[in-house]
């Protein structure tokens, strides 16, 4: 693997006049992200009107079939009836207003407005600021926990050297020293989790330890402080709890109709009540909220698809809440929609300027732009996914996920093929005649091998071992990154850090970094499907950020700048726009129609309902 | 409702006032942070006192022909914790103690032999890190210290900053008498 030497090229690209200093980077991003987060904070308003147009109306069943039942045995007084009619009197005004352009006065309209929005609205932000009561404790990133970190050990010198840079870097930030935890996972990472100033931890892979040096590792640890400082932690956490509160509404919706929502339901409020154990348990729950935003199938699809005999209690059951098939696919559209068009690109930019701010201020604290230029470089020619990462993924140095196409290592993939030939010859006693060592292929039956192992193939674990074996002969680093064959063992018996490992693994396989022939990995395999559903990365390229790191003092000869590819991207994106915006508008169009017939459903059945009660109140 | 000037101009008066006691508890903020900068770095100072004895007997074993390095970083430590009270001299021992703990680094360098065993390491890596969290904890001192001037200076509030008693500190220069120690050994 190329290291590049920092100091080898001492051509500083900008002259004097362009320099700026690290104090006026850190105005200039602060204003940025203060301009962005309006953005984001607009962006969740407009998901929310949506949102409040399909709850709204539940709402207001929910309260009409309580009032329904409170009258079959106190008759409630005539002005409630009244007062109900009256409300849905505006709410339909409105509504011809918005769908027939009947007129209608003004004030009516607002009072329209508010009937129809206020009570979704409402139910949202209380839910909102539920889950941020609930998963304040535990904060960001959780799920990194699960893979069994451990303290630095003051032994052994690279991790003293760890902890006492974090020491270093607190005191000349002035803030309370975060607790370090080490992972050793194939990648070579670090990220800072936790809720607040107080609580936050640093996860650092112990790889990271082993690459950098250790003015490159101050540069680093100064940066995930920085972050720390800057708030970030807190502001990844409130939009975690925009998604959690779509998580919860969906979960509230699909309750009666089966288990998995009730499970979740419960998970929550069991979360709450755990004690120490919040951090991992809380980011488990996190991870199945924010999931619902993916089209996995959830409890009203199960049905549809379930041919098991149906009772019919169940179908009973489905008859009368089958209104909420209509809302609960119009929410998950709409969340879908809006938030890969407006509010993942928004968090998306808020979250690259916070980069480029906490990269300011890490060299404000440094004092030393070199180092943590040097370390990003370093780590971005490092391909190496660290698992589990999905919800932690913006809160990591640099992206947890290889993008840099340079990492295509053929050395590597070479290395490998033959590893695996002579694997071959070792467990099976011949070499394949077809056997054409080309990665591709070499990847392929890899994984085919793996997926045996773990299912308890006595003859493919003993093929692995031999890998790695072969492996450790050629290159000690490449066989590090292989799984162990004792962990196939282990994920049979449930071990979760070892499932971890082992999807980590076959997450990287498919990256370019193993010589296959596939293209870059598109973030589409988020495990927390919403994060991936945004149209732009969360993390600046290394290109800008080495930029930014030069024009604050650092040594360092970037790459050419391709403008050319700029011009090419630019051009596509303006061919392809009419037709992005064409397939936006039609769905809006389907969300509108969406909303409108799950309202008109809705409508219909409250009707019946409320009809079936006065026929009973009366007897 | 009629509103009239006098309403006017007691609403502005409040605003005034309002803003004023703001910036006031914004500066007592600030210098609380100096303060609090400041007494980090004695913090600091205090725990490379702890720390040297141990890590000097750690390598006396291995270091039997630099003997005289070791015993002047232990004399300059007893100075640095004989000095009182007097803010100059304290400076001036502690950096004759750096400039001590230096050439114990620089010699650590000079003995590749030296450098392999595991408590050289060691005690190299705490004397780093002792050296940088001083160096650190000045700067971030230095760096509250320009806030807070600066908070002081700024147009609205340079009028009253004085008036409610506030005044710029003083930086935490590199002192004169460190770049004189230099001069001195050889």
């Amino acid at each position: 693997m190329s290291i590049l030497a920092g100091s080898s090229s001492v051509e500083p690209r900008y002259l004097s006049r362009e320099r700026e200093s690290f104090f006026e980077a850190q105005s200039r991003n602060r204003r940025a992200t203060w301009r962005l987060g309006a953005l984001c904070v607009v962006a969740v308003a407009v998901m929310g009107i949506p949102l409040a147009l399909l709850v709204t109306p539940l709402v207001y069943a929910v309260v009409l079939i309580i009032a329904d039942i409170v009258n079959l045995f106190w008759t409630l007084p005539q002005a409630f009836w009244r007062q109900a009619a009256e409300v849905a009197h505006l709410g339909f005004v409105t509504l011809g207003a918005l769908l027939d352009h009947k007129p209608a006065p003004p004030q009516a309209l607002v009072l329209g407005a508010v009937v129809l929005l206020a009570p979704g609205t409402i139910l949202s932000l209380l839910v909102w600021l539920g889950m941020s009561a609930l998963f304040r404790r535990a904060g960001v990133g959780g799920a990194l926990l699960a893979l069994s970190a451990r303290e630095p050990n003051p032994a052994e010198l690279k991790e003293l050297q760890l902890a006492d840079v974090v020491q270093e870097m607190a005191i000349a930030a002035g803030l309370p020293a975060p607790r370090v935890m080490l992972i050793d996972v194939p990648g070579a990472n670090l990220a800072a989790i936790g809720s607040s100033l107080t609580d936050a931890r640093i996860v650092v892979s112990r790889r990271l330890l082993d690459d950098l040096s250790r003015e490159e590792l101050e540069g680093a640890v100064a940066h995930s402080i920085a972050s720390i400082g800057n708030g970030d932690l807190r502001v990844a956490f409130r939009i975690m709890a925009v998604f959690e509160t779509y998580g919860v509404l969906l979960a509230m919706l699909n309750s009666p109709f089966g288990p998995q929502s009730r499970g979740t339901l419960w998970r929550i409020l069991r979360s709450r009540l755990a004690g120490s154990d919040a951090g991992q348990e809380a980011a488990a729950v996190a991870a199945i909220l924010t999931r619902s935003g993916d089209f996995e199938a959830d409890d009203i699809d199960q049905l549809f698809v379930t041919t098991t005999k149906k009772s019919t209690l169940r179908s009973i059951r489905n008859f009368i809440f089958f209104p909420i098939f209509f809302t609960n696919a119009a929410i998950r559209l709409s969340l879908w929609f809006f938030s890969s068009c407006m509010l993942g690109p928004s968090v998306a930019l808020l979250w690259r300027t916070r980069k480029y701010l906490a990269d300011a201020c890490a060299v404000q604290l440094t004092r030393d732009p070199d180092g943590l230029a040097r370390a990003l470089r370093k780590l971005d020619n490092d391909p190496g996914a660290i698992p589990g990462s999905g919800w932690a993924s913006y809160l990591f140095l640099v992206s947890p996920r290889s993008t840099s196409s340079r990492a295509t290592n053929p050395r590597q993939a070479e290395i490998l093929a033959r590893a695996w030939l002579a694997s071959q010859q070792h467990t099976e006693g011949t070499v394949s005649t077809d056997s054409s060592a080309a990665p591709a292929n070499t990847l392929g039956e890899l994984v085919v091998t793996f997926r045996a192992a773990s299912t308890g193939d006595a003859q493919a674990t003993a093929r692995i071992r031999a890998l790695r074996q072969a492996l450790t002969a050629l290159d000690p680093t490449l066989a590090a990154q292989m799984p162990d064959p004792a962990d196939f063992a282990a994920i049979r018996k449930g071990d979760a850090a070892a499932m971890a490992r082992l999807r980590a693994f076959g997450r990287q396989a498919a990256s370019p970094g193993m010589g296959s022939a596939k293209p870059p990995q598109s973030s589409a395999e988020d495990p927390s499907g919403v994060w991936s559903v945004s149209l732009l990365g969360f993390y600046p390229s290394l290109e800008r950020r080495l930029k930014r790191l030069q024009r604050m003092g650092a040594h360092l000869n970037s790459p050419a700048e391709q403008s050319g590819a700029w011009m090419v991207a630019a051009v596509i994106w303006l061919i392809c726009a009419p037709f992005f915006l064409l397939a936006g508008a039609l769905l809006l169009v389907l969300i509108a129609v969406m909303t409108l017939a799950s309202l008109a459903f809705l409508v219909v059945w409250l009707a019946f309902v409320h009809k079936i009660f006065g026929l009973a109140a009366h007897h | 409702m009629q509103i009239s000037p006098g309403l006017i101009g007691l609403a502005a008066l409040a605003v005034l006032l309002i803003w004023v006691a703001t910036s006031f508890n914004q500066l007592v903020a600030q210098r609380a942070r100096v303060r609090n900068a400041w007494a980090e770095i004695d913090v600091q100072l205090t725990r490379r006192h702890d720390l040297i004895p141990n890590l000097v007997e750690s390598v006396r074993g291995y270091m039997q022909h630099e003997r005289s390095t070791l015993n002047s970083v232990t004399q300059a430590r007893a100075q640095a914790m004989a000095v009182g009270g007097n803010v100059q001299q304290r400076a001036v021992a502690e950096s004759a103690l750096t400039q001590a703990v230096g050439k114990l680094l620089a010699i650590a360098e000079n003995y590749p032999q030296l450098r392999a065993i595991e408590d050289v390491q060691q005690l190299q890596e705490q004397l780093v890190s002792t050296e940088n969290r001083i160096a650190y904890a000045r700067q971030f001192y230095n760096d509250e210290v320009m806030k807070y001037n600066t908070v002081q200076a700024t147009f609205p509030r340079n009028l009253f900053a004085a008036l409610l008693g506030f005044s710029p500190s003083a930086m935490f220069a590199v002192a004169d008498a460190e770049r004189a120690n230099v001069q001195v050994k050889l």
